[in-house]
């Protein structure tokens, strides 16, 4: 169950990809779709926010992944999104980027630390039995381990809140 | 029956206009929630089709060892103070390989490396580790031991008799048992860690984390000199 849950984490972070390159396009070229900006991206951003707060959890109560120092800080700064983003939703706040953006800045300064140390195991020390921030817990299609997952999740919802300013 | 003014009739018409945006973003929200909900489900019937049957993995208790240990448990490696464990005798541990081979620690000159595969840290030692044998390693007197410790049969690189072999090493190996008796009877508290021993038996060196290769020459000929 375990396994499936990881790979279903790993198909929906490609897909929220292919989201996040879609929407900078969008914004880059000032041409964001109404219905994006309207009903689709406050929605969108705030269901990829609950999948990672639900599949963190899971991996951590359920699977027994110990969840390191720099994973925490990570949550800190994603498990707020979820209300943030289900209220703007509701509300159709289009100006949510302004609180939504500073959380994701951090979180995604994290992870890309966290990247980092994966791939540099001398970066971060020896590796204590409980939670070293070096172990790869889970490794999807050769590169989505969880802090790339976790960035993944902390741009798309920085664009899509983007997308849903109102012109 | 009283005829509508012209305002009530305008008043009526607004609030058909309004009710039927309302069922225009109800309906909308319910195709947009509805293919939401399609792509979950179907990322889920992609990954258990792709993932497939996993039950085959070797248990914790298959790959752990027996480790018996005699002598007193060395202090933890203290944060850039002199080791107290430095002039100890090295605890003895007896136990064998992966393969039932009586493998022993702490009975003459031994360069020893506790290792735990799961640790990216000394994953990416472990190679370093096997090009320094390939080139020569350890003096003739020096015996060059690893301890595998920490086992974790949840984490990655799991087993560590594959994990060995996959990295090309093939020397002695002592297997620590579910406990990690080995690692904690020498005070260390992290992976990778070093430790030297001298010939009669005491503690000369111990160390945490990944080492320059430079070193390992060096460590080696601490061992046979002392």
């Amino acid at each position: 169950m375990i396994a499936v849950a990881e790979r279903t984490f790993g198909l929906l972070a490609l897909l929220a990809i292919v989201v996040a390159l879609a929407t900078i396009v969008a914004l880059v070229r000032r041409r964001v779709p109404d219905w994006l900006r309207d009903d689709v991206a406050l929605p969108l951003a705030a269901a990829i926010a609950a999948t990672a707060t639900g599949g963190s959890l899971l991996l951590s109560e359920v699977a027994g992944y110990l969840p390191c120092t720099l994973c925490w800080y990570q949550r800190i700064a994603m498990y707020p999104l979820v209300v943030i983003l289900a209220v703007a939703a509701v509300r159709g706040d289009g100006d949510v980027w302004r609180t939504v953006l500073p959380l994701t800045g951090i979180g995604s300064a994290i992870a890309v630390w966290h990247i980092a140390i994966e791939n540099n195991p001398a970066w971060g020390g020896p590796c204590e039995d409980a939670a070293p921030c070096t172990i790869i817990w889970v490794e999807e299609f050769g590169f989505l381990t969880l802090p790339t997952m976790a960035l993944v999740a902390f741009v798309t919802i920085s664009v899509l809140s983007l997308a849903a300013r109102r012109p | 029956m009283t005829t509508p003014t012209k305002n009530a009739r305008a008043e009526a018409r607004r609030k058909e206009r309004e009710e039927q945006r309302r069922a225009e973003v109800k309906r909308q929200r319910l195709i947009y929630g509805g293919i939401g909900a399609a792509v979950v489900v179907l990322a889920v019937v992609i990954a258990a089709v792709s993932v497939g049957e996993t039950d085959d993995r070797v248990s914790l208790s298959e790959v752990a060892g027996d480790v018996e240990v005699d002598g007193d448990t060395l202090p933890p490696i203290p944060d850039g103070a002199a080791d107290p464990a430095v002039g100890q005798p090295a605890p003895l541990l007896s136990g064998a390989d992966f393969g039932g081979t009586p493998i022993t620690v702490g009975d003459g000159a031994q360069l020893v490396s506790f290792v735990a595969s799961w640790c990216p840290a000394c994953d990416a030692e472990l190679p370093l580790v096997v090009d320094w044998l390939d080139a020569g390693g350890p003096p003739e007197d020096v015996q060059f031991v690893m301890v595998s410790t920490n086992h974790d049969d949840s984490r990655q690189n799991w087993p560590p008799q594959d994990w060995f072999a996959a990295a090309g090493y093939t020397g002695d190996v002592l297997v620590d048992d579910v406990a990690s008796s080995a690692f904690r009877a020498y005070g260390l508290t992290a992976t990778p860690s070093w430790v030297v021993i001298s010939d009669d038996g005491e503690v000369l060196f111990r160390a945490s984390g990944m080492i320059d290769p430079a070193e390992f020459d060096t460590l080696a000929e601490l061992a046979a000199a002392g």
